[in-house]
């Protein structure tokens, strides 16, 4: 093992500063690479996901949903859904097996939860029984046959009116005494002192918006597979966090030893964090579980496309805001309350960005949660949706109060903590980055991109020749890969060819993480990208960090690259030490003469650097298996051939990232997006004729792959942005759109051209100074919208979506 | 066929189901309308032509031609997103028209030529190698179906205009938002169809010079080719 | 989706002697778009116990021009309707209306008849699991009234006076703006008195009756038709509001207007004040903008959905000035 690598490994834990060891030469980093690395097996059809696992004698496993907000069954009567031909085993709530709590959350492996419960919450929640028959159909008409005698609850739906005193309460369980749930909890977030900063001001505003519930939807429907092979178990699953699935289920049933499960992670039709990050994401895996055991089959469990609606994102609510700001657009004091429902855990402050991206001393910001008879809102494309919200809705209401234009206000503030460029560019220097002006280097690519100069015009005033009002947009926020996260990944040479193996099981939802982690394996080994490969699907037994929190590259591409420097230093120490000791004497290495310091690696050849023609693929120094064996025989052929030791190392990285408490890492790399509308002024309609993303994203790696995240998230965000809502009956509390006709997600057409820049800074503390993006662009686009709109029609509209009745209402059409 | 709901009436006549009190009226009227008929199919079973390949296949009324291809062929390219039409990502192209599994029954496809990703991969179209190449996919659930759409597309209209493949496309959602990927990698293999109609080899390794590959000039480059009639 | 009796119909006459065998439990399929995402959302109290399947009826697909006359089979699917160059240069609405409906998967499936027969999209009546047994389905109440009503008729309900789900088709209102007429199994019917609202029914079709085609004179030069759709998405949704206009015109001056709108009422509704306001007058800016109100006068919007008025206006300006010779 290389001990220098080793050492650095360490000193890159809680990684605070620039990379200090980058590369001098990229062959394959920052290029596009000529085929992405699961880009034939997905788009010939061949990657198989869970949702196409079928096995032999394999069971399908549907659930109960509850048909009302807020009930508990009284009664359940199973018989005649028990009799119907094909059913296999109805499984009840008040089943011995079933604890009232267990460990079955996809996310972390602390919150316990019901696996069949018997009080529903939301409409539609899976409660109180799960029927396993030969077929996906039987099952499902098994369960219309089921009888439940509910006691209907009283429930309440208005995240603004939950927190108030007669309202009913959503989860009588957890909450007994009110549905206000995070009092002294991550309930305040204080900088400075805002009355001073609002004496300061110019001008002073209030404004309210509100962001309305949305979801994940992902392509591939929640769904599982358990097999038991003995008191070994087998899953299938599908969700991001492949070794909590693991640790989660070893916890069952009196306890599995960990090398007696095993998990495989296939190919993910997205959940974009949603999903996966619920408490009850192994609720399924816990009752397949259970009816495998009894039964003697495999049993795979499915939701159907409803129930795919089980929770939402964690913005939902409204937000207050009091801003006070000089008349050159300096920021001196924001106010801001906020009632968000249902977060599974109460995640950041929705003034959280004004600290961490900008030099405005004086915040003061409440953050209630509250719980509501919707389903769980989790990270869905990310935790930081309602931050993103509040830092575009405050910078543009900014400008536009004070008749300014928006890209001058954010760099009249751009700095962190309360602190301005100065202090920030010191903190660049100090921390060893070059000193660069991220945020000035977007805005002025952006703004030659979409022709801002030209384009720009105060609110409402451009009516195009089509008739339509034409509207400009700006917003940005600093680029994020927050939170903490850890990874082992390995690479081993293979026999025969030389090629090399990456391992690390992760879950695969489609980032192209796997080809960028091949990217730098082979800049760091001197090897061809064609002779790398990974394929993240495979357990060997360790595990890479999950695609979330933007910090896939950030933490795996530190340990990948560790794993790299030690392999390539062991194979130079191969080639040039002899092996094989024995009686009948030793063989000579491939390099006698050379120490491991005069040989280099490239293109898979290992070369003397003083002599590149004094040369060895890596084929040859690892050599070919044998007739028994994988090693070649010594003596082969009657010829003392050189053998090599078997070549692997690992790498693995920690970080503690910034969402860490005691780790004040300030953010250095920003983002800034532009947007053009059209805005029918007699229909309401919105349409998106041109977006354009600037990102700095430190280095890029896999430039298709960031590419890729700055269309998506723009589409991903336009949807969010004009038509993505998820909608309940007011009387009764159920959901009237869950499906993909009326829960409307972009289309093609949905959007103009997408300009993708992207900005290497260098200011990233991941390696070779990445950072992420793939949560970025979806977070902000959304709310890009309302300063658009406004921008071409003069009204603000802070109720998103921006749907055209909301449009025509404000132009005082309806 | 288990839970014939009409109880009453016993014998139904197998080439046009008409019904008929007692056996000897069904044979008079056999003998009598359907003489020269060859012997109907037994009942459930359809014949069908997928990907080239004939097929005899046993399908109950309510399947659909998803679940026949998916679950019961294990032709797993055809993805189930929405279940009800409105996404795109089950596509199979039946008789020239990209049409959405979920939504047919298998029984009616009974006698049709129907082609999947399957098909298509295995005949080496260029659409394969350009979507990995120019990586039009994310979680690539969605895929197959934009690229079956593709397909029937560049079987119509082998010189697509960016406005006609965004139009044509126009009925496949993709959650990743992977949507300005597809026109490049189709026009670029419709000029590869083009020069090679019977399809190309492709390659294990991909041999394309890494810095080539820029988004825009592909684009224009496959955008000339196609209007200069290359 | 539950077992059903699935049977392949030859003609025409056995289709009808099929629904008569099932009295009331058997359902035509066509495309089967609408009718199998309703099975599979299990959303009526009872099930069609057969499916009588059309497709296997020869002759039913085709456009033929004739004397003056199209006449379209009702198997004819949307997108050969998009495609047809003399549709498209002389009933140019239809085309349109064809183009614009649902997605381009979906046209290659859906029939014409199909299309005007389907069943309502109100999203009470279809939750899964018949979640909501409303008026629509013979129970006893509307949940629309209460409920989130923001894509519900604007003109008023119907059954009982109870039920404000709209009728969904794009191609219904182009049919009526060109006076189409529905050829049936028994009878020829005007396309503006073929929808009727029911328990379980859109049309007028008596239980054994099918459609079989649609016939259109061909509109007389000098005359124009047009076709405007306005949704939430660009492709795939239904209309929040959609209008067809066709206009014949003489000397500059509106001789004759058909104006109909759909998405706004229990049936397609045709603007007949729309159509008084511009006869004899030419289509102006002013005109048009004046037709437009008349359109709309009588609108009688629910809690959520009045800014659907203000579209439907707009949409019969924006058809009468597309008419514009
Ligand atoms: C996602 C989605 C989006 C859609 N968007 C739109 C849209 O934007 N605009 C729009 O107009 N529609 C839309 N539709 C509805 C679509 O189903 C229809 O447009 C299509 O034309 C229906 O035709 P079909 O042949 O598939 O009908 P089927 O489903 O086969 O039949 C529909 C109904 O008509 C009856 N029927 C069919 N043929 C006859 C006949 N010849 N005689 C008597 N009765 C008959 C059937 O019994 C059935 O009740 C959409 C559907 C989906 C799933
Ligand atoms: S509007 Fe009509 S279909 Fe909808 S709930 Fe009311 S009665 Fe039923
Ligand atoms: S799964 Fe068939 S259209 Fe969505
Ligand atoms: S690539 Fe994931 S849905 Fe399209």
């Amino acid at each position: 093992m290389g001990s220098e690598e080793q050492t650095r490994m360490e000193e890159m834990f809680d990684n605070l500063r620039a990379d200090k060891y980058p590369l001098k030469e990229y062959t394959y980093i920052g290029k596009r690479i000529p085929r992405r690395i699961d880009g034939v097996v997905k788009a010939a059809g061949q990657a198989v996901y869970t949702m196409d696992v079928q096995l032999p004698g394999m069971l399908h496993m549907r659930f109960l949903t509850s048909p009302y907000p807020h009930a508990k069954i009284k009664n359940m009567d199973t018989g005649k859904a028990e009799k119907l031909p094909g059913v296999r085993t109805v499984l009840r709530y008040d089943d011995p097996e079933i604890p009232e709590f267990a460990p079955i959350s996809g996310h972390t492996p602390t919150a316990d939860e019901p696996p069949l419960p018997r009080i529903a919450h939301f409409q539609g929640e899976e409660v109180g029984a799960a029927v396993a028959a030969d077929t996906e159909t039987i099952a499902e008409q098994a369960l219309t046959l089921i009888k439940t005698d509910w006691e209907e609850r009283p429930f309440n739906l208005d995240t603004e009116a939950a927190p108030l005193q007669d309202t009913a309460i959503a989860n009588l369980e957890m909450y007994p005494d009110s549905n206000h749930i995070n009092e002294g909890l991550l309930d305040v977030l204080e900088l400075g002192d805002v009355e001073k900063g609002f004496a300061e001001a110019d001008k002073i505003f209030e404004f309210k918006s509100f962001r309305r519930l949305h979801t994940w939807v992902g392509p591939e429907r929640p769904c599982g597979v358990i097999k038991w092979n003995g008191d070994c178990i087998e899953a299938w699953v599908k969700q991001q966090r492949p070794h909590i699935a693991k640790r989660v289920i070893s916890k069952w049933f009196g306890g599995i030893p960990m090398n007696q499960i095993q998990v495989h992670c296939l190919s993910q039709g997205a959940s974009f964090g949603g999903w996966s990050q619920t408490n009850w994401n192994m609720g399924g895996h816990y009752c397949a579980a259970v009816i495998a055991r009894r039964t003697g089959r495999p049993v795979k469990w499915t939701f159907n496309r409803r129930e795919d609606f089980y929770g939402g994102s964690m913005d939902e609510g409204a937000y207050f805001y009091k801003v006070g700001a000089k008349e050159d657009g300096t920021i001196t004091a924001v106010w801001g309350d906020s009632i968000l429902s249902n977060q599974i855990y109460p995640v950041f402050n929705p003034l959280k960005h004004l600290v961490e991206n900008t030099r405005i001393p004086n915040i003061y910001c409440k953050h209630k949660v509250v719980m509501i008879n919707k389903g769980p809102t989790v990270p869905t494309r990310c935790e930081q949706n309602s931050a993103a919200h509040a830092f575009t809705m405050i910078f543009d209401h900014v400008a536009g109060e004070l008749g300014l234009d928006p890209t001058e206000v954010a760099l009249k503030n751009d700095g962190a903590d309360g602190h301005d460029m100065d202090w920030l560019n010191q903190q660049k220097a100090k921390r060893g980055f070059e000193v660069r002006d991220s945020l000035r280097e977007c805005v002025e690519k952006g703004k030659a991109a979409i022709g801002w100069d030209e384009k720009w015009h105060p609110p409402g005033e451009k009516k195009l020749a089509n008739g339509r009002m034409h509207g400009l947009g700006f917003t940005w926020t600093h680029e994020w890969d927050d939170s903490a996260g850890s990874s082992e990944m390995a690479i081993r040479i293979e026999r025969n060819d030389g090629t090399a193996t990456i391992l690390g099981m992760g879950c695969d939802n489609g980032v192209d993480a796997e080809s960028s982690y091949c990217q730098v394996a082979a800049d760091e080994l001197g090897m061809r990208l064609e002779d790398v490969h990974y394929n993240p699907q495979f357990d060997p037994g360790y595990f890479r960090m999950t695609p979330d929190s933007s910090t896939n590259m950030s933490i795996n591409g530190f340990a990948v690259r560790h794993a790299a420097r030690i392999l390539k230093k062991k194979i130079l120490e191969v080639a040039t030490t002899p092996v094989g000791k024995s009686q009948r004497g030793e063989f000579p290495p491939a390099f006698p003469d050379a120490g491991p310091e005069e040989l280099n690696i490239k293109d898979s050849v290992i070369f003397l650097k003083a002599d590149p023609e004094k040369k060895m693929p890596l084929s040859e120094l690892v050599g070919a298996s044998f007739n028994s064996g994988p090693l070649v025989d010594p003596e082969a052929l009657g010829v003392r051939t050189p053998f090599t030791v078997p070549l692997f190392a690992f790498g693995y990285h920690t970080q503690t990232g910034t969402y860490q408490p005691n780790q004040p890492r300030p953010r250095f790399c920003r983002q800034g997006h532009f947007m053009e509308v059209e805005v029918d002024t007699d229909t309401g309609q919105i349409i998106v004729t041109r977006v354009v993303n600037t990102n700095d994203v430190g280095k890029v790696i896999n430039r298709a792959s960031c590419e890729g995240q700055q269309y998506g998230g723009t589409y991903m965000g336009v949807g969010r942005g004009i038509s993505e809502e998820v909608i309940y009956d007011p009387v009764t509390g159920v959901m009237l759109n869950g499906n993909l006709l009326d829960y409307k997600i972009a289309t093609i057409l949905d959007s103009g051209p997408i300009d993708t820049i992207l900005i290497e800074s260098g200011m990233g503390y991941g390696p070779y100074g990445v950072v992420g993006i793939g949560e970025d662009i979806a977070t902000l686009i959304p709310t890009l919208l309302g300063p658009a709109v406004y921008n071409a029609i003069g009204v603000r509209i802070n109720d998103f979506p921006i749907t055209p009745d909301k449009i025509l209402t404000a132009l005082g059409k309806v | 066929m288990t839970d014939n709901p009409n109880k009453n009436s016993k014998y139904l006549c197998p080439y046009c189901s008409t019904q008929y009190q007692t056996f000897d009226d069904l044979k008079t009227h056999i003998l009598k309308d359907h003489k020269n008929e060859p012997i109907p199919a037994p009942e459930g079973m359809i014949a069908m032509t997928i990907n080239g390949g004939s097929y005899s296949l046993r399908a109950e009324p309510e399947l659909t031609l998803y679940d026949l291809i998916h679950d019961r062929l294990g032709l797993i390219g055809s993805k189930q997103f929405c279940d009800r039409g409105a996404c795109g990502s089950c596509t199979v192209i039946m008789e020239g028209r990209a049409i959405l599994s979920c939504m047919a029954l298998a029984v009616e496809c009974d006698g049709k030529q129907i082609e999947t990703i399957e098909g298509i991969a295995e005949a080496e179209h260029p659409l394969i190698e350009s979507y990995a190449k120019h990586h039009a996919m994310q979680c690539g659930y969605c895929t197959p179906g934009f690229v079956v759409t593709a397909k029937a597309l560049i079987d119509k209209n082998p010189a697509p205009a960016d406005n006609e493949i965004r139009e044509a496309l126009a009925g496949n959602l993709c959650r990743c938002g992977t949507y300005p990927q597809h026109p490049v990698a189709i026009l670029e293999a419709a000029v590869e169809k083009r020069k090679f109609p019977e399809g190309k080899k492709r390659s294990l390794k991909p041999t394309e010079d890494a810095d080539k590959l820029s988004f825009e000039a592909v684009k224009q480059d496959a955008l000339d080719k196609l209007k200069g009639g290359e | 989706m539950k077992r059903f009796v699935h049977i392949n119909a030859k003609t025409v006459e056995e289709a009808v002697s099929c629904l008569n065998r099932y009295g009331g439990k058997g359902s035509l399929i066509a495309g089967g778009t609408d009718l199998l995402g309703k099975m599979k959302d299990m959303i009526l109290p009872n099930y069609p116990e057969a499916l009588i399947n059309l497709k296997t009826i020869p002759g039913l697909d085709y456009i033929d021009e004739k004397d003056g006359l199209f006449t379209i089979g009702a198997l004819t699917r949307l997108q050969d309707i998009a495609d047809h160059p003399a549709l498209k240069d002389r009933c140019y609405a239809l085309a349109e209306a064809a183009r614009r409906t649902a997605s381009p998967h979906l046209r290659e499936m859906g029939t014409l008849a199909g299309n005007i027969c389907q069943d309502i999209r109100c999203w009470y009546y279809r939750n899964e699991n018949n979640r909501f047994p409303c008026l629509r389905k013979g129970g006893g109440r509307c949940y629309a009234i209460d409920g989130d009503n923001r894509y519900h008729s604007i003109f008023g309900g119907s059954v009982k006076k109870g039920c404000y789900a709209v009728h969904p088709s794009d191609t219904a209102p182009a049919l009526i703006a060109l006076n189409a007429k529905i050829i049936t199994s028994k009878r020829s019917i005007k396309a503006e008195d073929f929808f009727k609202v029911g328990v379980k029914t859109t049309t007028i079709l008596d239980s054994d009756e099918i459609v079989t085609g649609i016939q259109i004179r061909k509109p007389e030069n000098g005359s124009k038709s047009a076709f405007l759709k306005f949704a939430i998405r660009k492709s795939i949704d239904f209309p929040l509001v959609n209008a067809a206009a066709c206009i014949s015109s003489a000397g500059g001056k509106v001789t004759a207007a058909r104006i109909c709108l759909n998405a706004v009422y229990v049936k397609p509704y045709r603007a007949v004040k729309a159509e008084d306001a511009i006869i004899g007058k030419a289509i102006t800016e002013e005109n048009a903008a004046a037709a437009g109100e008349a359109a709309v006068v009588e609108a009688d919007p629910l809690p959520h959905n009045a800014y659907m008025v203000q579209i439907a206006k707009t949409l019969v300006i924006r058809t009468l000035l597309a008419c514009r010779e």
